[in-house]
């Protein structure tokens, strides 16, 4: 099934990333200022202004621009920057890589920490180690990602000075200080996100814990822990894989606030700068790019997940 | 004693790494990446900043902002006003090693006079801006080149010395490739450009083979010494993040300090901040053209119901002082006739806002969050304005948004800063004009427009003196916007930096200056 | 008894938050608007609980002025996404069909969207105020709410009593109003309250990037990105707003853990 089920999600996901598409190309025109008067500042004449803005090809009108550029982009050309020029798509990956870097380090971490704990307080649900997780990981979530950020560039940053508390070195350059430099993001972002998907494994488990098979597996006399390790744990995966989706997907859009809190070049920086700036190209391209990652990983979680399907595995 | 051993080799590894860390760059931080390579060209501020490193013009500006002798050694003016003769400096170099001669400066005076390069000031110079225009460019032999212009020009050598310009900053023909594309720039500055990682940091490095004027340094001219064998510009968008960086030793040179970092770093030992008057002007711009605002009285009434030296020392302490008159305090023209400023007047604001029948409408302000002063001086005068009666509703809005409502004119009032302006004639010029075909214009006045005209061809400094005087009082009288106070140029930087020196242009220079 | 615990403590919290919103139009100690630039940045005192801000306003009227504001936004915001939401979940649901699979595609563009770029050009289009915030946020939560109310309407309309309504020949809207709507309505309540924690979380990530509710309104948003520079010179202008939406979240995620767990039979503690 797999193989022509995976090419008609894929399908499926063309539409809506031409949308997205359209709807950033849209919207970035509707907001007024464009990257010619902010190049020009308070000085910019009329005839400046024009000469600039047709060097830049925005004298064109929308759907030609809309269409150069999309025929461009199906051909992989995601154009250049306007602000200083550089090709967008390997600027687009430059930046990924570092905003990979974090997220996908602290989802795993989150991951690692989360699935056991919120499997073993479903299997204690109601005892006063299943309160002390749940409430753990609510208080985890009701913070403030940008705060705990805040708070933690103060205390390791700045009081203890254990962290640099500027910028990023690439792995490639420098393995040590590029950790030093991702580890507060990474802390953050890790704690925030074990709250989330303590609950969401906790939850997923109870519900696996109810089904018929483990109560058939009990009553074949198997050990708690056993069933807990060969049934619960493994079938709790599935929806908390699922969540990973998701929580992989908006932390890509969300991931500027940390950037900004840390000054990293990632990809969500990117963004917000090339909003600010109004670098039509680089927005239109990152966006393009973030959506279909969010689409591809989505894609991806639904075909793995009849591996981690209880109802499958029980068979 | 394992452990004490390993620490004592791991010390002696970090000390015999210590003189290679000595060597390590002198780091500022900019707050946004450089747009380009090419000076004048695709720029912003920190593009200029880094640019004057690299590249010098004939001439540049002194540490008042006048046109000076760079490249050139002398320049003669023809006494019809229109030939300028510039002799070459002798024994200087390009970072390529090859000598500097009339040809490449041609060279480079032709290429930025063709449209295709798209250089800034190429509507000054050209005639389009009614500025100046040159109708002819030679080099009679190696060591001279003369421009002839189409009529005098008051404004002829402080434009080609703008930073904005690049300092029209002569390049070796190899700044471009064989295709005639952009490479990079190889100037005559006491650094040559390194590497530039895109949204980390540019690196300069040492010209070895720079040839200095004699003496002091003098804004972009004067002696420039390459103290330190790199220089690297780190880019810090977040200024948070920039102080932090300074304070944690990751940057030397601060080169951007907003006002609110100011007080905690002033109070440190391992810091020193100073601050220079600079020529950008903060000023509330009121739309005359607004049903409302085009009553006079009611613009007086605003001016009357602020106390600016209260909002001066509130959000700036005593770094620069109130300013009313377009022309900044750095200037020479800023005489004394143009240092008064109405007191706050609670009684004689109301009085005219009941005689222009004034009830209470709302006047709306806009105002950003990129400037943190512009902010706080828009929040400041919301709540003085409301003593008077006069109900301010403040609109905060990106920066692109606000230029943009700028440049159509679309607006009541807004909180605004203009970039520095280094001619008294600019500083004029970028207020006033026709809103029918410039919206951005702020004041339209006939006689305005006609004094400032006049300031432009004429060259007796006292002359020049009673316009700008004259202008004044009827700037004054107006009211088309009320101008707070000039921006200090801060610069923040390590104990152990020595020769940082801020000042009117705002632009950071780190010739000459060293790390210990 | 946990449900109990967290219907006590969430319930709590969020009386205090709304009762503090709701007084703070009536009452706040100070003038939160009020500017004294001599008086900038003092530490906590008698007369200032909380010392003053940047422009030496009182921050503990701020706070609770930013409540109001927060609280209105948020729950703004949940009206608009619920009501938006629930109608295009039900249309897409019911009719199912094209209808369905081009509002669905609609629907995952927009949640592939940043909410950054949203909020700015609906703040454009709308000039900056916290309408355009509501507007934003609202519309940016509506695709989520629209695929649980669809989720639950496909569920519902299976159920012999929809068939029965259609059979006897009520029309689809009176069906949907009567039949499928109130089916919804157990999974929107628990939504919604998550919705008014997101929101107020979303305001303040938004605010702080420069792009929130403009002031000289206070939100806590608002009050935390003006904060930034102080962090270590005033350290109480970042802890304040930060403990306050870190508190509100709390109540808002226990209220809600113990609303699903009431409503939802399915989870409750055996």
């Amino acid at each position: 099934m797999s193989a022509t089920y995976a090419l008609k999600r894929l399908g499926m996901a063309l539409p809506t990333l031409l949308l997205v598409a359209l709807a950033v190309f849209a919207l970035l025109r509707l907001v007024p200022g464009d990257p010619a008067q902010l190049m020009l500042g308070d000085a910019a004449d009329a005839a400046q202004l024009e000469a600039l803005r047709e060097s830049m090809g925005l004298n064109h009108s929308l759907p030609v621009q809309f269409i150069r550029w999309l025929g461009a982009a199906l051909q992989g050309d995601l154009g250049r920057s306007l602000a200083n020029e550089q090709a967008v798509l390997p600027l687009i990956i430059e930046r990924f890589q570092v905003t990979a870097s974090i997220v996908l380090v602290a989802v795993a971490l989150a991951a690692a920490i989360a699935v056991p704990l919120g499997t073993i307080a479903a299997w204690k649900q109601n005892s006063s180690l299943d309160l002390a997780v749940v409430s753990g990981a609510t208080l985890l979530l009701s913070i403030p990602s940008f705060w705990l950020g805040l708070l933690l560039l103060l205390l390791f940053g700045l009081k203890l000075g254990w962290v640099p508390v500027v910028g990023y070195v690439g792995f490639g350059e420098d393995p040590w200080a590029a950790l030093l430099y991702i580890a507060l993001p990474v802390v953050t972002l890790t704690l925030i996100e074990t709250g989330v998907l303590t609950r969401m494994a906790r939850s997923a488990a109870i519900d696996v814990l109810r089904l018929e098979y483990v109560a058939h597996a009990r009553s074949k006399g198997l050990r708690e822990s056993t069933v807990l390790r060969r049934h619960v744990l493994p079938n709790a995966f599935g929806p908390t894989l699922t969540l990973l989706g998701i929580v992989l997907g908006n932390l890509l859009g969300g991931i500027a606030v940390i950037e900004t809190v840390f000054t990293i070049p990632g990809l969500g920086r990117l963004m917000v700068d090339g909003i600010y700036a109004r670098d039509y190209p680089v927005v239109q391209g990152t966006m393009l790019f973030v959506a279909a990652i969010y689409v591809l990983v989505n894609l991806l979680v639904d075909l793995l997940y009849p591996f981690f399907d209880p109802r499958v595995a029980a068979e | 004693m394992k452990i004490h051993s390993f620490l004592a080799g791991f010390a002696a590894a970090a000390l015999s790494i210590l003189p290679a860390a000595a060597q390590a760059p002198l780091r500022a931080s900019l707050n946004s990446d450089i747009r380009s390579t090419q000076p004048g060209g695709n720029r912003d501020f920190n593009t200029d900043t880094v640019m004057m490193h690299v590249v010098e013009g004939l001439v540049a500006l002194n540490e008042r902002a006048a046109p000076v002798p760079m490249l050139a050694e002398k320049v003669d003016v023809s006494p019809d006003g229109l030939t300028y003769s510039f002799t070459l400096r002798q024994g200087v170099t390009f970072h390529n090693g090859a000598p500097l001669t009339s040809a490449e400066v041609l060279w480079s005076l032709r290429r930025y006079m063709d449209p295709a390069t798209q250089w800034r000031c190429l509507p000054d110079l050209n005639g389009r801006s009614g500025l100046a225009k040159i109708t002819d460019m030679a080099a009679p032999d190696a060591r001279s080149v003369t421009i002839t212009l189409e009529k005098p020009a008051a404004l002829f050598l402080s434009t080609i010395a703008r930073p904005d310009c690049g300092s029209t900053g002569i390049l070796h023909p190899s700044s471009v490739g064989a295709d005639g594309a952009w490479v990079k720039p190889v100037g005559t500055g006491p650094y040559s450009l390194g590497e530039w990682r895109r949204g980390q940091y540019v690196e300069l490095e040492r010209f070895e083979g720079y040839a200095s004027l004699p003496g002091e340094r003098d804004g972009f001219a004067g002696g420039k010494r390459a103290l330190m064998p790199r220089l690297r510009f780190v880019i810090i968008p977040d200024s948070s993040a920039a102080k932090a960086a300074l304070l944690a030793g990751n940057v030397d040179v601060l080169t951007d300090v907003p006002s609110p970092e100011l007080p905690d770093l002033r109070a440190r030992r391992d810091v020193s901040v100073v601050a220079a008057p600079s020529m950008g002007v903060t000023a509330l711009l009121l739309q005359t053209r607004d049903p409302l605002l085009k009553d006079e009285r009611i613009r007086r009434a605003l001016a009357l119901s602020l106390d600016v030296p209260e909002l001066v020392t509130g959000i700036l302490g005593q770094d620069t002082q109130p300013n009313a008159s377009p022309l900044p305090s750095a200037s020479p023209y800023r005489s004394q006739a143009q240092a008064g400023r109405p007191a706050r007047d609670i009684a004689a604001a109301k009085r005219l806002l009941a005689e222009a029948g004034y009830r209470g409408q709302t006047i709306r302000m806009i105002t950003n969050r990129r400037y943190p002063n512009v902010y706080d001086s828009a929040v400041t005068a919301q709540a003085m304005a409301a003593d008077a009666g006069i109900k301010i509703e403040l609109e905060v809005m990106d920066w692109a948004t606000q230029l943009d409502r700028y440049t159509r004119g679309d607006y009541q009032t807004m909180s605004f800063i203009y970039s520095p302006r280094l001619d008294p004639s600019l500083s004029y010029e970028m207020i006033s004009g026709p809103k029918d075909t410039q919206p951005r214009k702020v004041w339209e006045d006939p006689q305005a427009l006609a004094l400032i005209q006049r300031s432009m061809s004429v060259t007796d400094q006292a002359e020049r003196q009673a316009i700008f005087d004259e202008l004044y009082r009827l700037f004054m009288a107006q009211v088309p916007m009320i101008i707070l106070y000039n921006q200090p140029d801060y610069v923040a930087f390590r104990q152990n930096v020595r020769g940082v020196q801020p000042w009117s242009s705002g632009q950071t220079r780190l010739w000459n200056v060293s790390r210990d | 008894m946990r449900l109990r615990l967290n219907a006590l403590i969430g319930g709590t919290l969020m009386a205090l938050v709304l009762g503090t919103a709701i007084t703070s139009y009536v009452w706040t100690p100070q003038n939160p608007l009020r500017i004294a630039m001599r008086a900038r940045l003092n530490a906590p005192s008698a007369a200032h609980w909380l010392g003053t801000d940047e422009v030496g306003r009182d921050v503990v009227s701020r706070l609770m002025a930013g409540a109001g504001t927060s609280c209105l936004v948020a729950a703004l915001t949940v009206l608009v996404a619920v009501a938006l939401g629930s109608a295009i979940g039900l249309v897409a649901g019911f009719t199912r069909g094209w209808v369905d699979r081009m509002l669905m595609l609609v629907n995952d563009a927009l949640l592939a969207f940043p909410g950054i770029l949203l909020a700015l050009g609906l703040l454009a289009v709308m000039g900056p105020s916290q309408w355009g915030i509501v507007a934003a946020l609202g519309l940016a939560y509506t695709p989520t709410v629209a695929r649980i109310v669809r989720g639950s309407v496909l569920s519902i309309r299976e159920r012999e009593f929809v068939e029965a309504s259609v059979s006897i020949g009520n029309s689809a809207a009176y069906t949907m109003w009567r039949h499928v709507l109130p089916g919804t309505v157990s999974p929107l309540i628990v939504l919604a309250t998550s919705l008014f924690g997101w929101a107020i979380l979303a305001e303040s990530a938004l605010s702080f990037l420069g792009l929130g509710v403009p002031p000289p309104a206070p939100t806590w948003g608002n009050m935390l990105a003006a904060a930034r520079p102080y962090l270590e010179t005033a350290v109480w202008l970042s802890l304040a707003p930060g403990a306050c939406i870190a508190l509100t979240l709390l109540g808002v995620n226990l209220l809600g853990d113990a609303l699903r767990d009431h409503l939802d039979p399915r989870s409750r503690p055996q």
